[in-house]
């Protein structure tokens, strides 16, 4: 796998949109959770309209700062999702996905390479947000602490979701611009029918005393976007506690991002091994 | 030792038939010719034997084994347009493909030199012309100096200097033992360069073998005399031939395959007087035969 991967850095280093969405995704992420940390200091906490209670959430003091920076950082996972689309949308546009071949890589090794950039870029995705929290939660003034860490690693499951989705459109489509737009699409397409059935999972726990928790998370995308909560707090805590909020089966959700990470996996292998290049 | 063996290989696209059921092989050091018109399935065979596409049914051997993709890296393989990627230069792609190849690292400079390319090796593959790439391509098959090559139509796009120089390159690594299997719609290219060939019509192979048994199936003996008159009337009056064509200042006669003696003829023209001023057989072209075969 190794001299796959230096194969793949040969086609990646000198490839300008690598160069600029990696800085991008790195600024973006920096500067968000900077953005957010200045507003919650400096605007909200100095002028709180509920006296004591909104500024006395510590966004990014140590146990916050993971859930925080995560939360804000998923925002931006459509930066390497689109890289992604790009790389592998590239070597059909290229017909070098052919000429690899040729040239002696199997099908499987092609495959592989690719999902090892998936896999890397979710790696390096949450890495950038751990160092993010790391030195937030410094900056906060706290003292370090694990708890609540199991957010960087919700980051991660979403990071690795959004990828593999990338990655199936850029080898189901092949064209790059087709490719990115239904990405765009099918996110929006996706959220939109997840509100609805959030709507409906409200509805029928009201009317019928029906819960089944909120169906809008058991979507692919939304599933892993549902782990990743806004960081908890008081506020949170009252939502979630009402008794017209659906309950949440976080290992439902867990077990079914898993599944479509699954599907995701086996989908787009399959079509690089079975069919005609 | 069969380079390539292709047994009843079938390849259909929905209800379209594309190649039905070939069968050949190919032996080593050959220059083996894939001939047909456009649409025949040249490409389509090609690209099973490399994986590129998977076979409805039938099978193939490489090196008569069952083929893998270390046969693969064996191979300098240049299939239907030259691949690269456009933002890298010459140099920065072919470097990718000698390490997928796992050989050839260090012979870059060479197979660009051999193809001319070595004052634009720096620039960007997208400021190429078309026939710059196409000889990017075969650069990048020459790569490790491979035992078998496989080109597909490689001349295509190339100046008369760079056709030229394509089948001298193939002449050449031919006399260095090299087997060669190419396709191309070029009938003057394949009989040019190539020891064996594979006619393909419509998917299906209506010949394969050795040019000369292809090829020529009669003896076409071309003669010429300052009077072509009294040339035709000495013609009629000799027999072995089959068939006799006047055309303007030569003369066909058409000999079954091997039985033409040109000591013989020219000593019955001279005999009744003619004196010959050209004389020779040959083969009949693989044009006329090409058309007889695919119509």
């Amino acid at each position: 796998m190794t001299e796959l991967l230096k194969i793949e850095w040969l086609k990646i280093k000198n490839y300008s949109a690598f160069i600029v969405l990696s800085l991008f995704f790195a600024l973006g992420v920096v500067g968000a959770n900077y953005a957010v940390y200045v507003f919650k200091t400096n605007v909200i906490d100095k002028s709180d309209p509920t006296p004591g209670l909104i500024s006395s959430i510590k966004f990014y003091d140590f146990a916050h700062t993971w859930q925080t920076t995560s939360y804000v950082s998923g925002f931006l996972l459509l930066l390497p999702g689109l890289l992604l689309i790009l790389l592998i949308t590239n070597e059909f546009n290229f017909r070098t996905h052919r000429q690899n071949i040729l040239d002696g890589w199997s099908r499987s090794e092609f495959f592989n390479v690719k999902l090892a950039l998936v896999v890397i870029a979710a790696l390096a995705s949450t890495l950038l947000v751990f160092l993010t929290g790391l030195v937030f939660g410094f900056a906060s003034g706290t003292s370090f602490s694990f708890e609540n860490i199991e957010a960087v690693g919700y980051f991660f499951l979403k990071s690795l979701t959004y990828n593999m989705v990338a990655l199936l459109f850029g080898v189901l489509i092949r064209k790059t611009g087709f490719a990115i737009g239904l990405y765009f699409v099918y996110m929006f397409f996706e959220n939109f029918i997840s509100a609805l059935l959030e709507g409906l999972s409200f509805y029928l726990k009201v009317q019928n005393g029906f819960d089944i928790g909120n169906m809008g998370d058991y979507l692919p995308m939304n599933a892993s976007d549902a782990l990743l909560t806004f960081p908890k707090n008081v506020v949170t805590d009252m939502a979630k506690n009402s008794s017209v909020a659906p309950h949440t089966y976080s290992w439902l959700i867990f077990g079914l991002a898993i599944l479509y990470l699954a599907i995701f996996y086996v989908w787009s292998r399959s079509r690089i091994i079975k069919t005609d290049l | 030792m069969a380079v390539l063996t292709v047994e009843n290989l079938r390849k259909d696209y929905g209800r379209i038939q594309a190649l039905k059921g070939v069968s050949f092989s190919v032996p080593e050091g050959a220059v083996f010719g894939i001939l047909g018109p456009n649409g025949s399935g040249k490409t389509t065979l090609l690209g099973l034997i490399t994986d590129i596409l998977k076979a409805t049914a039938g099978s193939y051997k490489l090196f008569n084994e069952e083929p893998n993709e270390s046969h693969r890296r064996q191979m300098g393989t240049f299939l239907e347009t030259p691949n690269f990627y456009h933002y890298l230069s010459a140099v920065r792609n072919l470097r990718i493909s000698a390490a997928i190849k796992q050989r050839g690292g260090d012979d870059i400079d060479r197979v660009i030199e051999v193809v001319n390319l070595t004052q634009r090796k720096d620039s960007r593959f997208s400021t190429y012309s078309l026939g710059m790439k196409q000889r990017l391509a075969i650069a990048s098959c020459l790569l490790g100096n491979p035992n078998v090559l496989i080109l597909d139509e490689p001349t295509n796009g190339l100046d008369p200097v760079g056709i030229a120089e394509t089948r001298e390159l193939i002449k050449k690594l031919h006399q260095q033992g090299k087997t060669i299997i190419m396709a191309s719609h070029l009938l003057d290219e394949v009989e040019k360069v190539c020891t064996h060939v594979a006619i393909l019509k419509k998917g299906e192979l209506i010949a394969a073998g050795h040019v000369n048994d292809i090829l020529a199936n009669e003896d076409i003996v071309e003669i010429s005399a300052a009077d072509m008159n009294k040339l035709q009337q000495v013609a009629k009056t000799l027999s072995g031939y089959t068939n006799l064509k006047a055309e303007e200042n030569i003369l066909k006669l058409f000999y079954p395959l091997g039985t033409a003696d040109l000591e013989q003829i020219n000593r019955s023209f001279f005999e009744h007087g003619v004196v010959l001023n050209g004389l020779q057989v040959k083969k009949k072209s693989l044009e006329s035969k090409f058309f007889e075969l695919t119509n």
